[in-house]
């Protein structure tokens, strides 16, 4: 057994007999307030009364026609925050497990062999989309569907985003992905794969290739650091770094890393739980958690908190990391850490971690990953200097529309709302779409 | 509790039950091995599985039986197709034998089924000189293929009429007529029963029925290799229509035979149910094949927990006690009207009761769409309860009696000037 065979196995959903059960166990609310928890509006009232009614293949239609990536929201989405949070069976005991039942119809309709989709007829405008994320297929498929010709481009060997370089195969892995982007292939959706839009005015030149628009949604794929200042560390991964090498499958070189050794990872989101619970399937004796605040704030889903102390990763709540002590030559010989307590509310709503005076002590780690998040990479302004950008880098866009200063590049996803879920960017995607067939349309009577 | 104080054993046809509980003729009471098991979980009795006479060859179906399921519950019914014992009439016996040798205290009843009227004596005698307690004759399985068998007999009031004389002539044992619910009025074929000699009815035997069809296929389950029949439907759903045939020949006053009830048992409250409309032993199959045997456990525990909170000592105490309260529906003091009651506290904000009042009750609810909440409107509520039937909270719509001058409003019009425009003329009766 390989240490890639601890990677081989994602999660397992529900089976027929579980969704039903489940979807029995739903009060099918008037005015369902599931549906309107939503972020990409999908409508659980809706798809799981068609499961409760075995119309199976309406409820697949339901979730597909609204969210191209609706399998990957069901097994990604942070449900109990969003559809499940407004449950009204929640009132009589558990909320109805939606996240589970929209995957399980999703590939449920693998095994059915349903096709929601046909190749519609073409219209001739082509458009160009950057990125290959959650907000670049939901824009694409979008278009398509409405018979557009679409291309994305992507600068990785192959298209996904976040999907496919940033969550941990176990909790979703290629093959569901590439049945997932198979939907995007039968409407005609294009890729091209390795191909950066880069160098200045990159994305305009696309429109001087003939292509009618552009969608932006590139992502962040610059990782946030610790010590902004300092100069790479040996020992020290960054979480997009990591990640992006496990997912392109380099086991060997992360098992030689990785095994035997003493690991902490800091951060509390749900890339930082991807990234314990990687390093210790990688075969790390140990493997902490660093975390600034306590185990209520963290950003992480309940679950993935659960399954990770299950796991046996040690949470150190409560503790802010200052600087790694190297030991020579050799790489890292701990992190030096601080001991917080809480204070008032922030900016976030949480309360704020300060640091209790002389409290400082060291972990002793060989390796860090940091996943304290990620943001638009250095010079990506370069790329679309006609577009207005936040301080942050953000791609400034009319609110709900992806419209840009730019008449014919929109933008969505992480690149205009900074880091968020990947509903949120289907929706960005969806929307950006509809302006974009809008003003497309009105240029053909004009 | 203090199940000492109760006493749940019952005489029926002078034979003395440890309780009211027992198998019925069926699949599941078709070995000693079996049965054994179930006398040693505390069946009181059993009918054993009807007995043939072995002129005719009885060669089950493949498959049997299918489920019937409802949304994600399963096998709320049962569709089988099995025939009488396929096993030969001395073996049968044999496990009898048994049975009383090792269980002398539990009731054996012998379920006969003769394709004559010699077949008939014949099966009587074999199974008197056997140490059966009592015979239940099979004039009810709807499912045969030996023509003119089962049900057609139950349908045929005559045959089954001379059939019970037959088996009345050759035997000292008490009878029992097991009659089908395949026909519209079962006092009928009872009195004939009783003509011929018959000391007790059990019913109901399984309705005919067609519970499932293949979309593929199109042939109704079980699907025997592309053909599919009419047959047996048990289970839950048709305890409804067997409470109400027990209830029918327990009134009937020229019938007044002790009666057996069977149909949709499960918990001791589907007997006791069974037991308040007449019946003074209960049968049960579909359960213990949901189940298993240890369903009885639950029923002897949970009637003498009952019983002794009503402070009622013997079974036979519970037999009848709901017939003085079914009348026939011009009984009813129309007078008295009510309205649905909503302890709002509770409500959770689902809905259903919005949408179904909407949909089919007396638009008598409000929504506040942004509380989630509903509001009745007393005056147009129908008291249909259909609101509280889909409420998910246990309780919190309840029936209220309104007080003698409290008018419901008519059903609104949709168009008042349109009762101009009715063409009707006044209703006048010819002699």
């Amino acid at each position: 057994m390989s240490i890639a065979d601890n990677f081989k196995e994602m999660e397992k959903g529900f089976d027929f007999t579980q969704a039903l059960a489940e979807a029995d166990r739903c009060l099918l609310c008037y005015d369902a307030p599931c549906s309107k928890g939503c972020p990409a509006e999908t409508e659980p009232g809706t798809f799981i009364r068609k499961l409760r009614f075995h119309n199976i293949t309406g409820a697949i239609r339901t979730i597909k026609e609204n969210n191209i990536l609706g399998g990957a929201c069901g097994v990604l989405c942070p449900t109990e925050k969003l559809c499940e949070k407004e449950c009204a069976a929640t009132g009589i005991g558990e909320p109805i497990k939606i996240g589970k039942i929209q995957r399980f119809l999703v590939e449920h309709s693998w095994d059915l062999g349903f096709q929601v989709f046909d190749k519609p007829p073409a219209r001739k405008e082509q458009v160009a989309v950057v990125g290959s994320g959650p907000s670049g297929l939901s824009c694409a498929a979008e278009l398509a569907r409405a018979g557009f010709g679409v291309t994305v481009f992507d600068e990785h060997p192959e298209p996904g985003g976040v999907l496919r370089y940033g969550v941990i195969p176990i909790r979703f892995d290629n093959s569901f992905l590439e049945r997932e982007l198979e939907d995007l292939k039968v409407l005609g959706v294009k890729f091209v794969c390795n191909q950066r839009i880069e160098g200045r005015g990159g994305a305009e030149k696309l429109l001087e290739k003939g292509f009618r628009a552009v969608f932006l949604g590139p992502g962040l794929w610059e990782a946030h650091r610790l010590l902004p200042e300092a100069k790479e560390q040996p020992g020290v991964y960054s979480s997009v770094k990591y990640l992006e090498a496990l997912r392109k499958g380099r086991f060997a070189e992360l098992e030689k890393d990785f095994k035997g050794k003493t690991v902490a990872v800091i951060g509390g989101g749900s890339v930082a739980m991807d990234c314990v619970r990687s390093a210790a399937r990688l075969g790390a004796s140990d493997v902490y958690l660093i975390y600034r605040r306590s185990y209520v704030q963290m950003p992480a889903e309940e679950d993935e908190r659960i399954e990770a102390l299950e796991e046996g990763i040690h949470f150190l709540l409560l503790n802010q990391p200052l600087e790694y002590l190297t030991d020579g030559s050799k790489g890292l010989a701990g992190v030096k850490l601080v001991r917080t307590r809480l204070g008032k509310p922030d900016a976030s709503g949480r309360r704020k971690p300060l640091a209790v005076e002389g409290s400082e002590w060291v972990l002793d780690v060989n390796l860090v990953i940091e996943a304290i998040g990620n943001r638009a990479v250095e010079d990506s302004p370069e790329w679309y200097p006609g577009l207005e950008v936040s301080e942050k880098k953000l791609i400034k866009t009319a609110d709900q529309t992806g419209k840009t200063a730019h008449p014919a590049i929109f933008a969505g996803g992480d690149i205009v709302r900074g880091p968020g879920l990947v509903v949120e960017a289907v929706q960005d995607g969806k929307l950006a779409a509809r302006a974009i067939m809008e003003t497309l349309s009105n240029e053909e009577e004009s | 509790m203090a199940n000492k104080k109760v006493d749940l054993s019952i005489d029926f046809l002078g034979k003395r039950f440890l309780n009211p509980f027992m198998l019925s003729s069926s699949p599941v009471s078709n070995s000693a091995e079996i049965l054994a098991q179930a006398f040693e979980a505390g069946w009181g009795g059993v009918v054993y599985k009807t007995l043939g006479a072995d002129n005719i060859k009885i060669i089950h179906p493949s498959p049997r039986m299918s489920g019937y399921n409802y949304h994600a519950k399963r096998l709320v019914g049962l569709q089988n197709v099995e025939q009488i014992t396929d096993r030969t009439l001395k073996d049968n016996l044999a496990d009898i034998l048994y049975l009383k040798k090792h269980y002398p205290k539990h009731v054996v009843a012998a379920s006969l089924m003769g394709f004559s009227n010699d077949e008939w004596a014949y099966l009587a005698k074999a199974a008197e000189d056997n140490g059966a307690d009592m015979l239940e004759l099979n004039f009810s399985c709807p499912h045969m293929a030996v023509e003119g068998s089962g049900s057609k007999v139950g349908q045929a009031f005559h045959l089954l009429e001379k059939f019970t004389a037959t088996v009345k002539k050759v035997t000292t044992l008490p009878i029992i007529a097991k009659l089908t619910p395949n026909i519209t009025d079962m006092t009928e074929p009872a009195l004939y029963a009783k003509k011929g000699g018959a000391d007790a009815i059990s019913a109901i035997n399984t309705v005919a029925g067609i519970s499932g069809i293949g979309l593929d296929d199109w042939v109704p389950r079980p699907n025997i290799f592309g053909i599919g029949a009419r047959s047996g439907y048990s289970g839950p759903a048709v305890k409804p229509i067997g409470l109400r045939f027990i209830a029918d020949m327990a009134e009937c006053r020229e019938l007044g035979l002790p009666l057996s009830g069977i149909g949709g048992i499960e918990t001791w409250i589907d007997a006791l149910e069974y037991l308040l409309v007449g019946a003074s032993t209960i049968q049960v199959t579909t359960g213990i094949i949901h189940y298993g045997h240890r369903i009885v456990e639950d029923m002897i525990e949970g009637l003498s927990d009952y019983m002794v909170s009503k402070g009622i000592s013997r079974v036979q105490d519970l037999v009848g006690k709901a017939l003085p309260n079914i009348k026939e529906t011009d009984h009813f003091d129309l007078g008295r009207q009510g309205i649905s009651s909503y302890d709002l506290d509770r409500c959770i904000g689902c809905g259903q009761c919005y949408l179904v009042c909407k949909n089919t009750g007396g638009q008598a609810l409000e929504w506040d769409a942004e509380k989630r909440r509903p509001s009745l409107i007393e005056e147009k509520c129908l008291s249909c309860m259909i609101c509280s039937f889909v409420c998910p909270v246990e309780g919190l719509i309840t029936f209220k009696e309104m007080p003698k001058d409290w008018k419901r409003r008519d059903t609104d019009l949709m168009d008042p000037e349109l009762v101009k425009q009715v063409k009707l003329a006044p209703f006048a009766a010819k002699e």
